[in-house]
């Protein structure tokens, strides 16, 4: 039996939900006003599709902030998945979509990387800037899925997620992507071959500090 | 209610006071430094006893000395208040506003939108984007400028500011960030020489330093460790610059992942992160709520962030960023002071 690992990034402009999203989505909780992100954190969470594959997620959360595109930037070419956030009552947010996915696809060396756009924070109906067709229409004109969330109200985050790993997995099977020798974007580890921990020598050995 | 923060939400940062005839005492030797500042900071000394950590009650007065803020402020008087006032540029405010509520919001003095922290908060930052218009708002210099704030007064917090990111961390907060890439390297060649172990294990699941020392480093570890240690080392940091994050970061590694032992459990670049993200604070704070970091202070020897880091700069000099790579000629350098 294989188990796969898929390294998805979340990427959009500041305070649009990213840690937000994340949070929700493996830990559960909502924090209101969480710390800006410096740099890059992680998360992981396993997901098993339908038929009993199991797959870990590698989620990479990104700083929003422009100058930090040039420490986030080195992390997107080993992602096989890609999260586009806006956030729905900001509209800048929206328009600023389209630089995120040409950021993303100038610098990915494999053909096929899978998005999917997010309009977040789905629960400030009334503050809404964006209409659900516009973003639809986005999301049609670069080829990609369209998901509203909110972390707070807990509505579609895991959906999203759900969406994404799917679609990576169909298209992985169709040999959409093709796994190459030192890109982590996918993993497959095949559990026979693994090897059984080995045993070390001097267990309590420490640094030579 | 230690260092201002809700103790329900913070059970460490009550731990560690010295004794009161400790503190009394060591007050009583600030004080008489701070009134011939100068003469007191030419002995030798001075490391010592900011390693020992200042009085809490004595930081809103030394750290301005230390740092040179206090200096700069006196050559320029009025100057805060002018750009205090000042509008400011539109786009920054809008940036920096966004920050402003998320930053420590379990001080009592960030806990309000109205409460003198933030707005304090916003002033400053905005001061500074005024002072350095092609600088701007880095969001890492919130936290920074956050726990300046809750030491001192705005106009010296602001001027701290000013010598943290100039003096101390040049190119750290500016918008090609070029500085943080490169300390990045530097300081996984020091860990390759300080702790092999631990350096074999990031290379082997490409875990890149910037993964971890990027949030160590611009927040000067004010997100990472309990809030006593973080002062005790922003004592040593404003007294002796920026080898002591490098310090400290090594220090940590190699709580993390400097044992067999402990890199049993790690069999992948989250399990290996995960490690880096949850040193348990007990190993982490030492006597008096310092820092067991301070064990390393000599024991490291001097990993040169003076000399050594001025010579890879110097290597990488005409090349882009980056591209000087792990194979920099700086391996070969002599690192010792």
């Amino acid at each position: 039996m294989a188990r796969h690992m898929f390294r998805i990034i979340l990427l959009g402009d500041s305070t649009v939900g990213k840690s937000s999203l994340l949070r929700r989505y493996t830990e559960g909780s909502f924090i209101p006003a969480p710390c800006p992100t410096v740099g890059v954190e992680f998360y992981s969470k396993m997901m098993e599709l339908p038929p009993g594959i199991k797959v870990k997620l590698q989620l990479w959360d990104t700083a929003g902030q422009e100058r930090f595109r040039c420490i986030t930037r080195s992390f997107y070419r080993n992602a096989v998945g890609v999260l586009l956030v806006f956030d729905m009552t900001n509209r800048k947010s929206f328009e600023h979509i389209i630089e995120w996915y040409h950021e993303v696809a100038s610098i990915q060396i494999m053909e096929k990387v899978i998005f999917l756009l997010i309009g977040h924070k789905s629960d400030l109906k009334s503050d809404c800037k964006i209409s659900t067709e516009e973003a639809e229409g986005l999301a049609a004109s670069l080829g990609i899925g369209f998901i509203e969330t909110s972390a707070k109200s807990n509505t579609n985050v895991d959906l999203a997620f759900e969406t994404l790993t799917n679609t990576i997995y169909e298209a992985l099977k169709n040999k959409e992507i093709d796994l190459q020798e030192g890109w982590d974007g996918v993993k497959v580890i095949h559990k026979r071959t693994c090897n059984p921990q080995k045993k070390r020598r001097k267990p309590q050995e420490k640094c030579q500090c | 209610m230690a260092f201002g923060l809700i103790p329900i939400l913070f059970p460490l940062s009550s731990l560690g006071q010295p004794p009161v005839e400790l503190i009394r005492h060591r007050e009583a030797r600030w004080l008489e430094m701070t009134s011939h500042w100068e003469k007191a900071m030419a002995r030798r000394y001075k490391k010592v006893l900011c390693r020992k950590g200042i009085p809490s009650s004595m930081r809103a007065r030394c750290w301005p000395l230390l740092c040179g803020g206090q200096s700069s402020m006196d050559r320029n008087l009025g100057k805060y208040k002018e750009l205090e006032q000042s509008p400011g540029d539109p786009q920054w405010l809008e940036t920096i506003e966004k920050d402003i509520h998320r930053q420590f919001p379990f001080h009592e003095m960030f806990l309000s939108p109205e409460g003198h922290g933030q707005r304090g908060l916003m002033q400053l930052l905005k001061a500074y984007t005024v002072y350095r218009p092609h600088e701007g708002y880095c969001q890492a210099q919130g936290p920074v400028a956050a726990v300046l704030l809750m030491h001192m007064p705005a106009e010296q917090a602001f001027w701290c500011l000013v010598q943290i990111s100039e003096r101390y961390l040049p190119g750290y907060y500016s918008p090609e960030m070029e500085a943080v890439l490169l300390d990045g390297e530097v300081f996984v060649a020091l860990l390759r020489r300080v702790c092999p172990k631990a350096y074999k294990h990031l290379q082997k699941h490409s875990v890149g330093p910037l993964l971890y020392v990027t949030e160590w480093f611009l927040c000067l570890y004010s997100r990472t460790l309990p809030f006593p240690t973080v002062l005790r080392i922003w004592d040593t940091f404003l007294s002796e610059g920026v080898k002591v994050l490098f310090r400290v970061g090594l220090v940590l590694v190699r709580l993390a992942l400097g044992s067999s032992e402990n890199l049993r459990d790690c069999t992948g670049v989250v399990e290996t992160l995960e490690k880096l993200r949850s040193i348990p604070a007990r190993l982490v704070l030492g006597e008096y709520g310092g820092v067991h970091i301070t064990l390393a202070w000599g024991k490291m020897g001097d990993p040169g962030t003076g000399e050594g880091r001025r010579r890879y700069t110097g290597s990488l000099h005409g090349e882009k960023l980056g591209k000087g790579g792990r194979q920099s000629p700086w391996h070969g350098a002599n690192l010792g002071p």
